[in-house]
């Protein structure tokens, strides 16, 4: 067993060498030193991780020294599982990374931070799913959050890049307060800092508190409504491969901590089920309602995740209802649902994020008003990004059906208990689910319409051509998973099944052993894909046999007897999503900007039309609340006034204090 | 497997009778019955013509269009026979197969860069997500009557209940068809004999389609109204021997077939913008359906 450990020392180590290699080499040889350095990571830790899944739980200390003590870490199908996710998405974002970036050949230093931060960034999520100390745990946590940081504010002579940053790095560390909340209050009821102690502090305590002060921490890492605004900011500034990687799995680190919490859980598993589920339909149809009238394709896919991570935490609370109303099925759909939604998301969402990202580094504008026509010039990029768009809105073949199917049929599966609130609750969620599923459609086909179909909307100044290989593979790699999620279901659901009977490790609830039985009763969903495609293989084939000799011609679009349509005529994205932004103007909100015609204004000039779309919870809530507290910190400024003396002065303030404390016996 | 015979058979009638009541309802003698059937067999004799700014797209949706169709198709059971595909969750794959379809004709219509089609793309995929709430909750209720939930298991055992059931059985009726109306476009909501692009909805979408592909997307449309018809012919039938239920199917298809016709006849379309309004007023009845399972459940105590 202890060899596990000596190879994540020696990942470590080896890390750290690399680190200073990549700072001093040449410009050319970054992205591969990068990209070798991850991957001597990923092939490491992925092995640990399947040791963990299929044969046996690792536990091991690391740094087993008198000042440390020794750190848990505990690898079971859970870590193994986040640790999978990761590896696969950081793997590909480096790879289309080292493309992307061939544009910017900028500075160096700020390459060499990029890359040094980006393996700072795989090693810290890993080390956040491996740990089992809660101190330990909130350093990894705090290197994730500062080292994803820097890869956001790559641009960083932007403005709005570093107010992203910025507002990144708040909303962070207002996660990290509520954490270590947490696991200071387990401390001080237990004593213990291991991730044990808080499996105890369950055992005596009341459950609700504390999982809501874990659930705010980790929610705001995830993406929960309303703590979601850090999201649509960061998302759209950071670089497609960075935003690709902090869509695929960052947030996805919020829902294991949630799944670690849970896995402690002792009671009050029906109504933090019912919390759970209420707060994630809620934030799936905000999440979408938002992706679909943005025109920042970045930020429309930004919000795009929060509607997914609702879908998730629908699987989340399916699941602790399930443990609440001792329904093994119910268990095992809805955290599976979950867990297999989670790794769908992280594939798709990625492969997402990097065709935008191709489409941004081609034509410079994130705007999708301005683009259109682009399948004829980007028609690889066209298609992965399709492919995405039907995955990600959960429709068959693909896998993102699979996920949800597997939620559906766990609200379904849960209909016949007893009480009435659970009742409605659940067939209201359905009800979400699919008004989700129906809105993913929408904002969907509007981004891929009007971003790829068409004409071009604007004149480009520059030349728009397909991107190059380097920055395709990893699509395709994405592409293949998918499908074996998609068309291999089984292998997925065993693995599952496998994670969840060890899951629970202080509820009384028992897990059935052969969890694994459901499996293959969904599993079958690949065979009526698979049927359909054959049907579409034939249709196509019946018509490409009919239309072979018939005169087949090419002819201007009809315009309606308007005889000199041009681009600018087009329906746009925006007309698109007009009158669902009007039925949802409650959460919705519109601003135009603009100056009405006055009287006497006979001959057209130009003018300017402006519409923007606020974020509901930010700009009624988070934003009176920041308004207020900058208002009132003002009268504190003269803290910092920007005299060292002062500084070293409160220095020497806070040592004393502590001295006399101690002195006193106040402090022990 | 007989499901989707009889589902094929009822097609090629079900829109030559609206057409054909609508004429006598205004005083023509009308095309007959099976002139839906001829127009699609002469569409798919002649070429197609293809808009110069389209791509692949434009070319590939109308078969996956009519092959999701298809799959519905397959779906649907007939009284205890099952479908030629059944599962459990099946009404799930239903929808979500539908839905592919759909997906591909809104950037098919997105595709052809008109100032027109993208117009009748927007309305059809907001329409249309408006409706899901309303179908999974008749379904979900369904479900909780039954406690099965595949469609076949579903509609099987509706029957055992008490006569609360068979009232349940008109609002699902209701419900399904204003359903198929949307989904197909028909007269409350569309107009499929309007003359101005601008209110179009469905028609607007297939603008530039021509020959083939039209043809494949107005026998879609055909089979659409057929695989609704024949859920709310399930709704009925139950375990009735084969000898009453066969023709059950065909006398309430056609009565829906003829009523479908009447209210084009003598209704006018709704205000377009309040038509996701009123679609959204679906979701309401079946909300009334879910609390009608629940009363039949006894779960009010």
């Amino acid at each position: 067993m202890s060899n596990f450990s000596d190879w994540l020392n020696g990942s470590l180590i080896f890390s750290l060498v690399m680190l200073l290699f990549i700072a001093y080499t040449k410009q050319k040889y970054k992205p591969a030193l990068t990209l070798f350095t991850v991957f001597i990571n990923v092939v490491i830790t992925s092995c640990i991780a399947f040791f963990a899944l299929f044969q046996s739980e690792i536990h091991v200390s690391i740094f087993n020294s008198t000042f440390w003590g020794a750190i848990p870490v505990e690898i079971d199908g859970l870590s193994g599982w986040f640790v999978l996710i990761i590896n696969f998405t950081a793997l590909t974002g480096i790879f289309y990374g080292s493309g992307y970036l061939k544009a910017y050949d900028s500075a160096n230093s700020k390459m060499s931070m990029h890359f040094i931060a980006y393996i700072l960034f795989h090693l810290s999520m890993i080390w956040v799913t491996l740990l089992h100390h809660s101190i330990a745990f909130l350093i990894a946590w705090e290197l994730m959050s500062l080292s994803s940081m820097v890869l956001v504010i790559f641009d960083h002579q932007k403005l709005s890049t570093l107010k992203a940053g910025i507002n990144y790095l708040v909303q962070m560390h207002i996660s990290v307060i509520f954490l270590t909340v947490g696991f200071i209050w387990v401390y001080f009821e237990t004593g213990s800092f291991s991730f044990d102690a808080i499996a105890i502090f369950f055992n005596s305590n009341s459950n609700l508190w504390l999982f809501f002060v874990f659930f705010i921490g980790f929610g705001i890492k995830a993406g929960f409504v309303p703590l979601h605004s850090w999201l649509p900011h960061a998302h759209p500034e950071a670089p497609s491969h960075v935003s690709g990687v902090m869509s695929g799995v960052i947030v996805k680190l919020g829902i294991y901590g949630i799944f670690r919490v849970i896995s402690f859980l002792k009671a009050d598993f029906l109504l933090l089920g019912e919390i759970v589920l209420s707060i994630s339909v809620i934030t799936g149809i905000y999440g979408i309602l938002n992706s679909a009238i943005h025109r920042d394709f970045k930020r429309m896919l930004a919000y795009c995740t929060i509607e997914n991570i609702g879908i998730i935490g629908i699987g989340i609370g399916l699941g602790l209802m399930g443990i609440g109303n001792n329904l093994p099925l119910l268990y095992y759909l809805g955290f599976g649902g979950a867990l297999l939604h989670v790794l769908n998301h992280s594939l798709f969402k990625s492969l997402l994020f990097f065709a935008a990202g191709s489409v941004y580094q081609q034509t410079h504008t994130r705007d999708m008003e301005k683009l259109g026509g682009l399948i004829k010039t980007m028609p690889k990029t066209a298609v992965l990004f399709l492919i995405g768009a039907i995955a990600i809105a959960g429709i068959p073949p693909f896998n993102g059906f699979v996920s949800e199917f597997i939620l559906y049929s766990g609200l379904l599966s849960a209909l016949n208990i007893a009480d009435i609130t659970q009742i409605l609750l659940l067939v209201l969620s359905l009800a979400g689910l699919s008004l989700i599923g129906g809105l993913s459609v929408l904002a969907f086909t509007k981004s891929f319409g009007t971003i790829f179909l068409g004409n071009e909307r604007t004149p480009l100044n520059n030349n728009v051509k397909e991107v190059s290989k380097m920055m395709l593979i990893p699509q395709y790699l994405i592409i293949a998973v998918m499908l074996s999620v998609a068309f291999f279901p089984h292998f997925y659901l065993n693995t599952l099944a496998l994670i969840l009977e060890n899951l629970l490790t202080n509820s009384d609830f028992i897990v059935p052993i052969e969890l694994n039985k459901y499996a293959l009763q969904i599993a079958n969903i690949n065979l009526y894909s698979l049927l359909f495609i054959s049907i579409v293989a034939v249709m196509w084939f019946f018509r490409a046999y009919i239309l072979k000799n018939k005169i087949n011609k090419l002819q201007p679009t009809w315009g309606c007897g308007y005889s000199a349509p041009n681009a600018q005529m087009q329906y746009t994205g925006k007309s698109f999503s007009k009158s669902l932004g009007k039925i949802f103007n409650l959460v919705l909100i519109e601003q135009k900007k603009f100056k009405e015609l006055k009287k006497g204004e006979l001959f057209p000039k130009n003018r300017q039309y402006n519409s923007y779309y606020f974020d509901f919870f930010e700009y009624r809530f988070i934003q009176g609340i920041t308004h207020r507290l900058v208002y009132s910190l003002n009268y504190f400024k003269f803290i910092q006034n920007g005299r060292i003396q002062s500084y070293v002065f409160y220095g020497l303030v806070f040592m004393l204090t502590i001295f006399i404390l101690t002195v006193l016996n106040i402090l022990k | 497997m007989l499901g989707f015979l009889l589902i094929l058979i009822a097609s090629a009638f079900f829109t030559g009778i609206i057409i054909r009541t609508k004429s006598i309802a205004s005083g023509r003698k009308g095309p007959g019955i099976f002139q839906p059937i001829k127009d699609v067999v002469r569409l798919f004799r002649k070429g197609v013509v293809y808009s110069q700014t389209t791509s692949f797209i434009f070319q590939i949706a109308p078969t996956i269009y009519f092959s999701s169709v298809v799959m519905a198709m397959f779906v649907v059971p007939f009284g205890p026979s099952k479908g030629i595909v059944s599962f459990d969750g099946d009404f799930i794959f239903f929808a979500y197969i539908l839905a592919l379809g759909k997906f591909f004709n809104i950037i098919s219509a997105m595709d052809t860069g008109s100032s027109f089609e993208g117009m009748g793309a927007s309305r059809e995929a907001l329409y249309s997500l408006f409706v899901e709430p309303a179908f999974f909750i008749l379904m979900g209720s369904l479900a909780l009557i039954t406690g099965h939930t595949s469609f076949q298991g579903m509609f099987a055992s509706l029957h055992i209940g008490s006569y609360l059931s068979y009232a349940l059985a008109l609002i699902g009726t209701f419900v399904l068809m204003m359903i198929a109306m949307i989904e197909n476009s028909r007269m409350p909501i569309d107009d499929p004999k309007t003359h101005l692009e601008l209110t179009m909805v469905h028609e607007v979408m297939i603008l530039d389609n021509s020959g083939f592909d039209l043809g494949l997307i107005l026998s879609a449309g055909y089979i659409k109204f057929a695989v609704y018809g024949a859920l709310v012919v399930n709704l009925f039938i139950g375990i009735f021997p084969l000898q009453y239920s066969i023709p059950m199917f065909f006398i309430i298809q056609a009565v829906l077939a003829i009523g479908v016709g009447l209210i084009e006849s003598f209704m006018a379309r709704f205000r377009m913008g309040h038509n996701a309004q009123f679609i959204f007023a679906l979701t309401s009845v079946s909300l009334l359906i879910f609390f009608g399972a629940l009363l039949i459940l006894g779960k009010f105590a």
